[in-house]
């Protein structure tokens, strides 16, 4: 990675942590480099002159015009939230349900692809994480099923944000029963299946 | 050293330039260590060619302007509108702008009347640079048509691109560095970006308009076609000169790719956005004219 690239991530990675105080917005990417621990800036400083943010069209020119510049904020964000995902001690779920305005932001784009991709990749991540050994439909189920509760929890947390963990708790627990009656109501449809069958053979209808 | 001219030599028409010769030729060098540069589609040495573009440009300087509305349909103005929009002089307050290559003044005016009819900012300034004492004739006469002649807004200094003084261009002292169609003619461009990244403040842009190699495959032998065969002959029907319009189309297509300049603009120092077409560099009209920014951090 060159220099160049190198500094735009550090710039993208400082405004991902000024997005507490001034959102998603171009304003925390112009304030990043305020943060950079950059020799330059020190040595204005000595002289006399203001460190200033970024101005608008460098940061049009390091991020995008317009939105564009916010979308590429979010998704440094969200990935950045998928790597403390990885390498936290903390629960996942509280990890999950820290990305919400970035989600919300997503949603309400025209497009909701971007929503939707990032949910699997945090459906994704989860499953790897709690070590799943689903196989074959199982694992694609096991990841929709996730992707639809982080979903399900993230625009809860829209109405009611002191009750989304519980909300959360309670699809996954849901979830898991779920699965298990599901297991359940298969196993016993294939007993009745098979009743069946031996019944119609044994009048001669097979 | 053997010099071989193969070419003839031309004689200008015009009651202007009936006594300057413009020689075409080619040459073969035994002595490996002599620098050479392109002049279009020649090679040349590197001390010659400020010498041939300044020819070049003091053969144009008068016409300028109508040619580039011959030549790009009048697209030029659109091209040049986008690039000063995309920069939005004056949103955060009063800008100190140098414009190099700008002897025309055309990005000068547009920058301030930018600022001006946007933000209400009149204490936005633009320092006009250019190696060519005839094109910066030329701007001055059109700013005397403006209200900002005779302002502290703008001014206009002769100066070298790849040197420009440093007692009057002093290190980390603008807000906005630009230059339109002016780089390619340069013989030395990272000498250019050096000097570029050294007159920027901290967190100041960079920003190139210049036209660049065409990524649409439709369109680009329909460009080639009217450049090679069109061209020439509006500076030759237009201003009896057809060896410098030979020049400046040729030059378009020595420039580098827009990723190789994009890399260029990084090893001079500058952050630039990732790789791609909308991030380093906006295309224009598929590739036909480019915008590159880079920004000193």
């Amino acid at each position: 990675m060159s220099a160049s690239s190198l500094k735009r991530t550090q710039l993208l990675k400082i405004a991902t942590s000024l997005v507490k105080t001034h959102g998603f917005t171009r304003e925390a990417l112009a304030r990043s480099v305020l943060y950079l621990p950059n020799q330059k800036h020190v040595e204005s400083k000595q002289d006399n002159e203001d460190c200033q943010p970024l101005s608008d069209t460098a940061v049009s020119s390091l991020f995008g015009f317009g939105d564009a510049a916010r979308t590429t904020l979010i998704y440094a964000w969200l990935d950045e939230g998928i790597n403390h995902m990885s390498n936290s001690s903390q629960p996942a779920r509280n990890i999950f349900l820290g990305r919400e305005p970035a989600f919300t932001w997503l949603s309400l784009q025209f497009d909701p692809l971007p929503a939707l991709k990032h949910a699997h990749r945090i459906a994704d991540e989860a499953a790897y994480l709690s070590m799943d050994t689903s196989r074959e439909l199982a694992w694609y189920a096991r990841r929709i099923s996730l992707a639809g509760i982080y979903s399900a929890a993230e625009l809860h947390q829209l109405t009611s944000p002191s009750t989304a963990h519980s909300f959360l708790d309670s699809l996954l627990t849901g979830s898991s029963s779920l699965e298990q009656k599901l297991d359940d109501v298969m196993l016993y449809s294939d007993y009745v299946y098979k009743s069946w069958k031996g019944i119609l053979k044994s009048r001669g209808m097979l | 050293m053997s010099l071989l001219c193969s070419g003839a030599i031309r004689q200008s028409a015009t009651r202007k330039w009936a006594s300057r010769t413009f020689i075409r030729c080619t040459s073969s060098y035994s002595d490996r260590d002599q620098k050479t540069t392109s002049f279009g589609f020649k090679t040349i040495p590197a001390h010659e060619k400020e010498s041939m573009v300044k020819n070049v440009f003091d053969s144009v300087a008068s016409n300028y302007d109508l040619m580039n509305d011959a030549m790009s349909l009048g697209v030029h103005r659109l091209w040049k509108d986008e690039f000063v929009s995309s920069l939005k002089p004056g949103r955060r307050g009063p800008m100190r702008c140098i414009d190099v290559a700008g002897g025309t003044g055309d990005i000068a005016l547009r920058l301030l009347d930018f600022a001006r009819e946007k933000y209400a900012d009149r204490e936005t300034s633009v320092e006009v640079v250019d190696i060519n004492a005839q094109m910066l004739k030329e701007g001055h006469r059109r700013f005397k048509q403006t209200m900002y002649h005779n302002t502290p807004q703008v001014s206009f200094h002769e100066a070298n691109a790849q040197e420009l003084p440093v007692e009057k261009f002093i290190d980390n002292s603008y807000d906005l560095y630009t230059i339109a169609f002016g780089i390619r003619n340069c013989t030395s461009i990272p000498d250019v970006l050096k000097e570029a990244y050294r007159v920027l403040k901290p967190g100041a842009t960079f920003a190139c308009l210049e036209f660049n190699k065409v990524t649409n495959p439709l369109l680009g032998p329909i460009y080639d076609q009217y450049s090679f065969s069109v061209i020439p002959l509006l500076g030759t029907l237009l201003t009896g000169d057809r060896a410098s319009y030979q020049y400046l189309v040729e030059s378009i297509r020595k420039f580098p790719s827009q990723p190789e300049f994009a890399q260029m603009i990084r090893d001079a120092g500058f952050v630039t956005g990732k790789d791609i077409d909308g991030a380093a560099w906006n295309n224009l009209w598929g590739g036909v004219a480019c915008i590159h920014t880079g920004v000193k951090v």
